[in-house]
């Protein structure tokens, strides 16, 4: 009787052990979760945060170019009308998102307006007198500025996604990340027609043909 | 396996092929590891990054005297122990790099941790002299100090005409005046650069964790004293190697010259690349 009592006690302690030991676990990796999801939503904060500063350039370039004497006028409306796509597809700023597609249609709003601003910086070279202007100059540092910025971000954003969709799939974690509302997210895909080389055109007597060359995404 | 199955006993056949599907299987899984682990060798050999410069001023294109180095690391180093913010001076021939001049520097900077950690208030000014291409990139603590156009500024107006007249030495000087201009008095110093702080991040966490094992051998070799069942032999015990962070700090000044030690700091791809 008194063997049974001890007997049944350490079941008893080994249960509990493995409960308490299992529950430390379960909490450390959903904890650990959440981190990496904060981390994948500061990193989202990030994205929007260049890309907004992009957006903000915009009116300012803009204008300096509308300065510039007969510049051509479809480039700008195409940026002008590129900028207010943009500003259509809204994605909360502090959460990253979820759904692919919405990632996908944010991605190719900017893309649009990045060959859009690319195209305005190729046919400005046809403009030295606009060229030459200390505005112009501080407004295309700025953009390449913006660019790199935007790219570095991205590239922060998406290892943290990957860190986060690592942690997510990987066991033990997969047991219970559903369960608790971690799905894997979405992250930026190269753009289309990036793994093609860019065509390359030699006429430089005639720069026609690189504004019509820039690939429409 | 170069033998012939038809030679051999049936059974030893059957034996056979059952080894060569599992090794098959096995094989596949070992192929597949090795060329994970071969594409992480390639990705990581691709992302080549030069290794964190000791000093402020790092000359490898050996363009400018060694007074003059001297005398621009010691201002820098001053610079630091001033105001707390980090510039770091790389020359080199060519770009140790096949990527493009700005995904080299965001790589570089976030490696060599240039800036405080927290306020992120590093500079590096990157030259590639054969390239004739040069990049002032600053950290997120300083882009509203030393915004692109500055940097821009900078590298068109002081520094590239310099260049241009092969008056690196001139032109080096006055790129780094005009940054400490930009930046100074954004934040305040403590007297003293990172390393001469000695403040190398020493890991609590592994010491931490070594002290809990410890106390749970100790527990275990008691209890198990205690209980008599069997008892705990020395041979063949778990053994702990702890690894407790790096060593000690550095002691500045050891050859003649102020250290550099990054304190932690990150970019975020601000700054202006230019050319000459």
């Amino acid at each position: 009787m008194n063997k049974g009592l001890i007997g049944c006690l350490g079941i008893g302690a080994i249960i509990l052990f493995v409960v308490l030991v299992g529950g430390c676990a379960v909490a450390g990796s959903y904890n650990r979760l959440v981190g990496l999801q904060q981390k994948v939503d500061q990193s989202w904060a990030q994205v929007q945060n260049v890309y907004q500063r992009r957006a903000d350039l915009i009116p300012n370039l803009v204008n300096t170019v509308q300065g510039a004497a007969n510049f051509e006028k479809s480039t700008l409306t195409e940026v002008t009308n590129a900028r207010a796509s943009v500003g259509r597809v809204q994605i909360d700023p502090n959460h990253a998102p979820v759904d692919a597609a919405k990632l996908q249609e944010f991605q190719q709003a900017q893309g649009q307006l990045s060959s859009a601003l690319s195209r305005l910086l190729v046919v400005s070279e046809r403009y030295p007198e606009l060229r030459a202007t200390q505005n112009f100059q501080n407004l295309q540092a700025q953009l390449e500025g913006t660019e790199n910025r935007i790219s570095v971000e991205r590239g922060n954003f998406n290892s943290a996604v990957q860190e986060f969709n690592t942690a997510v799939r990987t066991f033990p974690t997969n047991l219970f990340a559903g369960m608790f509302g971690f799905q894997p997210r979405p992250f930026f895909e190269a753009q289309a027609g990036a793994e093609k080389p860019p065509t390359v055109n030699f006429n430089f007597g005639s720069p026609a043909p690189a504004a019509t060359a820039a690939p429409t995404p | 396996m170069t033998l012939k199955l038809t030679q051999l006993d049936p059974s030893v056949r059957a034996g056979f092929a059952v080894l060569l599907r599992m090794t098959k299987k096995r094989t596949r899984l070992c192929l597949g590891i090795l060329a994970l682990f071969a594409s992480a060798i390639v990705a990581h050999a691709a992302e080549t990054v030069p290794p964190k410069p000791d000093r402020y001023f790092n000359d490898y294109a050996g363009v400018v005297s060694s007074g003059a180095a001297q005398r621009f690391n010691e201002q820098l180093a001053q610079f630091e122990r001033e105001n707390s913010n980090q510039i770091v001076v790389a020359v080199w021939r060519k770009m140790p790099s096949q990527s493009s001049i700005e995904d080299f520097t965001q790589r570089t900077f976030q490696a060599w941790q240039v800036g405080q950690k927290g306020r992120n208030n590093g500079v590096v000014f990157f030259v590639f002299v054969d390239d004739h291409r040069m990049r002032i990139q600053p950290g997120y603590g300083l882009e509203g100090a030393l915004p692109d156009i500055t940097c821009n500024e900078i590298i068109r107006d002081a520094v590239a005409p310099r260049f241009r007249a092969n008056d690196f030495e001139g032109g080096l000087a006055a790129g780094i005046d005009l940054i400490f201009k930009a930046i100074r008095g954004e934040y305040k110093g403590s007297g003293k650069t990172v390393r001469e702080s000695g403040s190398t991040q020493s890991n609590p966490a592994g010491l931490l964790i070594f002290f809990f094992v410890l106390v749970i051998i100790l527990l275990a070799i008691r209890a198990s004293r205690r209980l008599g069942g069997y008892r705990y032999t020395g041979g063949g015990g778990p053994f702990v190697s702890g690894n407790w962070g790096s060593g000690g700090g550095w002691s500045s000044g050891g050859g003649g010259f102020s250290g550099f030690s990054g304190g932690g700091g990150s970019s975020g791809g601000g700054g202006a690349s230019g050319s000459w």
